[in-house]
Order: structure tokens, then C-alpha cells, then sequence
């Protein structure tokens, strides 16, 4: 049996699955004068992990609290598995299973209590609510603290037993903000495998991150927001390939004079120059390599050499001019 | 609309909470019942002026003259000497100093004028008046004592209700409605409000429960916790202050019908303010005006057309009206049981609506 499968028989009535697993068309969310997602169209398809990437304030949160029905859209319109959130916010509900950012545990209660009291919120069948429960704390490895309170669990901890409460009524959607704020590297891998296993079983994900690391690792398509407005939406290879391509980074032993004759060449996006090192920004375009190394090999004493893959935070900076955590 | 394993859920999640914060038990409990004993506290300590008497005749007219102030309910009486009663009244531990003179029996035997010192401190004017109104209620009734034949005192008291009620136990009932009023309040508004404080309100919104559901069961969970609260406070009353009821199905058939109301109100205002300082803040703020404005010292109708009328918009004026009726007997205003009991329904369910609507209204700040 896969360690990770959540999935148990949901004897209540199915739901039906119709198009997108999530439809954004158009959407705006202003608060007085200040309008924090401005004309959003996108579609998340069914089985995906699905990563909505943006600095602090970028509209993400706001976006996803649009999506699961907890804010209320200016205009435009969202619909979650063919549903309209606004009219069929119950089905959408049910189908949708959400790890905020504040856990929204009750901690005062114990473990046990928050996902039985879950349990029953969401209809989960009485025969069966033990058995899921049980099931899901083990997975995320809180079964012995099951009469713990939350109060006394670390933040990774509170973050896995979020999760585990999400999955409780085996939602098709399943959406986290930023799920790993705060939580130390280990659980950090933990969650990674949590959301991975929950793809492997057809669900989708939505994750909002500003962690460039952990979109990479996860998502197999990006939407990169900013002032609330998609700058791009795509894979983050081909977000690379697009918007970064290759990167080398030179070291030479004194400072490199013909810095204009790199530029020149066919394929060259930028050249950043600090005293003894370029940073040199390519389209990833055949044989450049060897030719901006032989321009520098016959003007200076070459001392290192790197040629590597930009990480998003540069393909962010590139296309928004600002740094991902400012 | 309602979906019962919902409300139960929620329900029992708010009394566990609150069962396990103290400070939540201890707000919504104990509050009341401290208002409780607070409040008779200040009616039975504020009610006696204390007075020396220097007695300088203890002849039997004298000692009449004595006895006919003690039933004035206004003294607290000690017998001292000139000495002792001038440092007592300098030293501020008593309002007045009495002095009947050497020669009281005589002249009143001789049909004599008669005077009677009396020493008031001006430090608190409401001792002070109460003393001036106080001596000449004394004369009196010992003239309607000593001399029966010559005046003669015929109170007719209409007997409009079977017993006489002490104003001790008349204000209690009163109190109890407050008490009710602050714990139902505190209880809902407080355990609302926490919800957003702590984020955890997303857990309810996001869920398939409808609004009322989940409405009605974080109600009667502040309900359960209340119940408990004026369990107690009742059997304080009865027990320390012996106002037993007249009605007890309407003790508690109103008692509930008011925490209904209240519990409603604090859930209406945790969910409006989102917050529990200010939820805190108007709960208190409210409970001893409204208490005062509502009929708790006496009939409605004996207050002014203007006061009468805001009192009348709240439904505290109705809960005294009918616990009054249910602990004595009392008829408060014209609206009868079942009118009083009819406004009381109309607050309850139009509060009830307004904290669901308010609800499904809610969205988050971002």
C-alpha cells in the first residue's frame, strides 16, 4: 500500500468533476483604492501542483481566498472543478481542502479533537471518521501526539497536522499557503513529499510560495504575480529557457577591459561586471560558451569559470525588477 | 438550512474550548455571579447613615425617642458620650451626632419645647439629607407612640400583592437578569471573536456547513456554558438572598429566553468587531446602565416618560419585568406575561438573524 495514499471510499454522494480544477478569468479584488489583483485570468488543470509564486502583498493570498470562496471578487469570476464560487460555494467547498498560513488550528484542543471536530464539519461518514483520522496522523507522523494539544506542538508540527485535517474529507483540490513558513528543513522535506504523494494520487494542488526553491521542487507549472497582475505562467524549465537561459560566471585575474565586445554577440542578454568577475546572461543559444570564453582567455588570465541554470529568483528579477523577498 | 451533526460539532468544539481556557470559565461563570454580590453588597452597605447618640436622659420618653429612630432605616445607632460622639464625628467614621437632653422626660411631660441637637458632617450629601429627612420621621413616630391619643398615624396600605417584598430581594431578581446579560454575552461575543483573532474562523467559513449551522452551534455552546452560569447565580439568590420563586417554570423558561437573547447579541458583536477587547469593553460597558435604566430599583413607570422610553428599547426593561413577575409575582408594566414574553421572542430571533446574516456576510480583511 503507498504510505502516502489518503484515499478511503466517500460513501456521500460524488462529485462531479467538470473542467478546470480551477478557472480564473478577469478577477480583481479592490480594497478601497488600492486594487490587489488586477484582471487575473488563469486555469489550473486536474492533477497538478499548480504554484502561484509573488513577493509579500503580491495578491496570492488574496487570489486564493477569492478562490475558496472567503473573499468576495470585485469583478471577474472563478470557478473550482466547473463550479462558480459564488453561486455553488458549497460544492466547492466540499471539494476543497485548504492549509492556510495560520494552520487555523484550534489549539487549545488536542490533535484528535481538531480533526474529529473537522470530521464532522465536512460530513465525513461516522463509520469510517476514526479510521481516516487515525490514518491521516499517522501519516503525517503525529499519531502519538493524538492527545497532545496543538498548543504545545512545534510549527512544523502544527503545519503537518493542517495537512492532515485538509485531507480528511479527501478533497480533489487541495490548496496550501505557503506551507512551509516557518518550519524547519526536515519537516520542510516532509511536507515536500506530502504534496508530491497527494499529486501521485490525482489530486490537484495549489501552493502559493515566495520560496523559489520549493516552487521549483513541486510545481509543474508557475504563475509568477506582482502587484497582483500574472507576469508569466509556465513551467519552471521553460520559464528558465525563456527568461534566462544560460549562465556563466567568469573569474579573471585582473578586471576584464572589453566588456562591449561580449555584448555584441549574437545571443548575449546581459554582462554584469564587479571589478574581477562577469556574470554573463544568455539566450542559450549554440556554441556562445566557447566564444565569450575565448574573448576572455585572450584579454585576461582566466581564474574560474561557471556555466549554470538561472534560478528563479534571477528569472523573477528579470521580469518584475524587483527581488522575490524584499 | 440546518444540518445537525454541524451544529452538534460545533457546539461541543466551543464548550471544550471554553472548558479549557480558565479565563473563559472564569468570565463567563463567575462574572456574573460576582455582579451578583457586588451589587447587594452596594445596596446593603450604602443603605445606613452611622450616628452617635449621647444619650443625657434615659428616661422612659427618652428611651422611646431612641427606639423610634432605630425604626427609622436610616441610622446605624451606637449610645456614646458627648466626648467619644465629637471624636467619632471628627475623625469621619460616623455622619451625626444625636443628643437628647438632660431634661427630655420632663418637658415632655410638662408639654414643653424640646430640642434636640443634631450634629451633621457635610462630607457625603446624601448621608446628610438622609439624616435631615430622617429626625422629623423619628419625632413623629414617637409622638404616634407616646402620646397615641393626641396623634394618631393611620397608614392604609393597599395590599396589591399576597407578600411584602424586601427591596434586597426585589433588586436581586433585577441583578440576575444583568448577570445573565453579562455572562451570555461575554461567553458568545468573546468565544466568536477569539475565532477570528486566531484565524480559526477560516476552518468554519471554509467548510460545507451553512452559516446558520454553524451559528446555532457556536450559540448553544455559549448557551451550555451560560446555563451553567445562571444555575448558579439562581441558586445564590435563593439560597443567600432567599428570593424563591413564585414561578419556577418562568424562572427558567425566561432565564433561558434572556440568555438566548444575549448569547445572540455577544455572538452578533464578536463577529461584527472581530476582536475581544471591544467585545469586553461594550459587554461591561452596557450591563450597569442598561441595569439601572431598566427598571431594576422600582416600576418603570415610576421613572421619567423619557427614561421609560429608552428603556423600552432594550430588552432588559421586558427580562426584569417578567423574572419579577416569576420570582413575586409582579406586575411591571401593562404588557402582561405574554406580551413581555412575545417582545422577548421577537429580540431573540431577530438577533439570532442578524449574527447569521452578519456571518454569511463575513469575509477576510486580505
Amino acid at each position: 500500500m503507498d504510505k502516502y495514499n489518503t484515499q478511503i471510499a466517500d460513501p456521500r454522494q460524488p462529485v462531479e468533476h467538470r473542467g478546470p480544477a480551477v478557472e480564473m478569468t478577469d478577477l480583481c479584488k479592490d480594497f478601497g483604492s488600492f486594487r490587489a489583483v488586477d484582471h487575473l485570468s488563469l486555469t489550473v488543470q486536474q492533477g497538478e501542483i499548480f504554484g502561484l509564486l509573488g513577493p509579500n502583498g503580491s495578491g496570492k493570498t488574496t487570489t486564493i481566498n477569492m478562490i475558496s470562496g472567503l473573499s468576495v471578487p470585485t469583478s471577474g469570476m472563478v470557478r473550482v472543478m466547473g463550479y462558480d464560487v459564488r453561486r455553488e460555494a458549497r460544492q466547492v467547498r466540499r471539494i476543497l481542502g485548504s492549509i492556510p498560513q495560520e494552520t487555523a488550528l484550534y489549539e487549545e484542543l488536542t490533535a484528535w479533537d481538531n480533526m474529529d471536530f473537522h470530521a464532522d464539519l465536512f460530513g465525513v461518514a461516522r463509520k469510517e471518521k476514526k479510521e481516516r483520522i487515525v490514518r491521516l496522523l499517522e501519516l503525517v507522523q503525529l499519531l502519538d501526539r493524538k492527545a497532545s494539544r496543538v498548543s504545545t506542538f512545534s510549527g512544523g508540527m502544527k503545519r503537518r497536522l493542517a495537512i492532515a485535517r485538509a485531507l480528511l474529507h479527501d478533497p480533489a483540490l487541495i490548496y496550501l499557503d505557503e506551507p512551509t513558513l516557518g518550519v524547519d528543513v526536515q519537516a520542510r522535506r516532509a511536507i515536500w513529499d506530502y504534496c508530491l504523494s497527494l499529486r501521485d494520487q490525482g489530486k490537484t494542488v495549489l501552493i502559493t510560495t515566495n520560496y523559489l526553491e520549493e516552487a521549483q521542487a513541486l510545481c509543474e507549472r508557475l504563475a509568477i504575480i506582482d502587484h497582483g497582475r500574472l507576469i508569466t505562467v509556465n513551467t519552471p524549465d521553460h520559464l528558465k529557457q525563456a527568461y534566462g537561459g544560460t549562465i556563466l560566471e567568469l573569474e579573471t585575474s585582473q578586471p576584464f577591459a572589453e566588456v562591449e565586445r561580449i555584448k555584441e554577440l549574437p545571443g548575449v542578454k546581459e554582462v554584469q561586471q564587479e571589478e574581477r568577475r562577469l556574470k554573463v546572461t544568455t539566450a542559450g543559444v549554440d556554441h556562445i560558451v566557447p566564444q565569450i570564453v575565448n574573448i576572455v582567455s585572450q584579454n585576461a588570465e582566466l581564474r574560474d569559470l561557471a556555466v549554470r541554470e538561472p534560478t528563479l529568483d534571477e528569472i523573477f528579477l528579470q521580469l518584475t525588477g524587483t527581488a522575490l523577498r524584499d | 438550512m440546518f444540518n445537525l451533526r454541524a451544529i452538534w460539532a460545533c457546539m461541543k468544539k466551543d464548550i471544550k474550548t471554553s472548558l479549557t481556557e480558565r479565563t473563559f470559565t472564569i468570565i463567563g461563570i463567575l462574572v456574573p455571579i460576582n455582579i451578583l454580590f457586588l451589587m447587594i453588597l452596594f445596596v446593603i452597605g450604602g443603605g445606613y447613615a452611622p450616628t452617635a447618640v449621647v444619650m443625657n436622659d434615659h428616661g422612659p420618653y427618652a428611651r422611646q425617642f431612641y427606639q423610634a429612630m432605630s425604626g427609622a432605616h436610616s441610622f446605624r445607632l451606637q449610645q456614646t458620650s458627648a466626648r467619644e460622639a465629637e471624636g467619632l464625628l471628627l475623625s469621619g467614621r460616623i455622619v451625626a451626632v444625636v443628643t437628647v437632653p438632660a431634661d427630655f422626660d420632663a418637658r415632655i411631660q410638662q408639654k414643653q419645647p424640646v430640642q434636640v441637637n443634631v450634629q451633621v458632617n457635610n462630607l457625603n450629601t446624601d448621608f446628610t439629607n438622609d439624616i435631615r429627612r430622617a429626625i422629623p420621621l423619628s419625632i413623629t413616630s414617637f409622638y404616634a407612640k407616646a402620646f397615641p391619643n393626641l396623634v394618631t398615624i393611620m397608614p392604609r396600605e393597599w395590599d396589591a400583592y399576597a407578600q411584602d417584598t424586601d427591596y434586597v430581594p426585589y433588586l436581586s431578581v433585577s441583578i440576575l437578569v444583568v448577570g445573565i446579560m453579562l455572562g451570555g454575552v461575554l461567553q458568545s461575543g468573546l468565544g466568536t471573536a477569539r475565532e477570528w483573532e486566531s484565524a480559526t474562523i477560516k476552518e468554519l467559513l471554509l467548510s460545507p456547513a451553512s452559516r446558520w449551522s454553524i451559528i446555532v452551534g457556536k450559540m448553544l455552546g455559549a448557551l451550555t456554558i451560560g446555563l451553567v452560569s445562571l444555575i448558579i447565580v439562581l441558586a445564590a439568590l435563593i439560597l443567600l438572598i432567599g428570593a424563591w420563586p413564585a414561578h419556577w417554570g418562568e424562572v427558567i423558561g425566561f432565564g433561558l429566553l434572556t440568555l438566548i437573547i444575549f448569547v445572540a447579541w455577544g455572538t452578533l458583536l464578536g463577529t461584527l468587531f472581530k476582536n475581544r477587547t471591544p467585545v469586553l469593553a461594550l459587554a461591561f460597558g452596557t450591563s450597569i446602565p442598561l441595569f439601572i435604566l431598566s427598571g431594576a430599583f422600582g416600576p418603570l413607570s415610576f421613572t421619567t416618560p423619557a427614561v421609560q422610553l429608552i428603556a423600552q428599547l432594550f430588552p432588559v426593561a421586558y427580562a426584569i419585568a417578567l423574572q419579577q413577575h416569576a420570582f413575586h409575582n409582579f406586575n411591571l408594566n401593562t404588557y402582561g406575561v405574554g406580551g413581555n414574553a412575545l417582545v422577548l421572542v421577537g429580540y431573540a430571533l431577530g438577533l439570532i438573524i442578524l449574527a447569521a446574516v452578519a456571518l454569511r456576510r463575513s469575509t477576510l480583511a486580505h
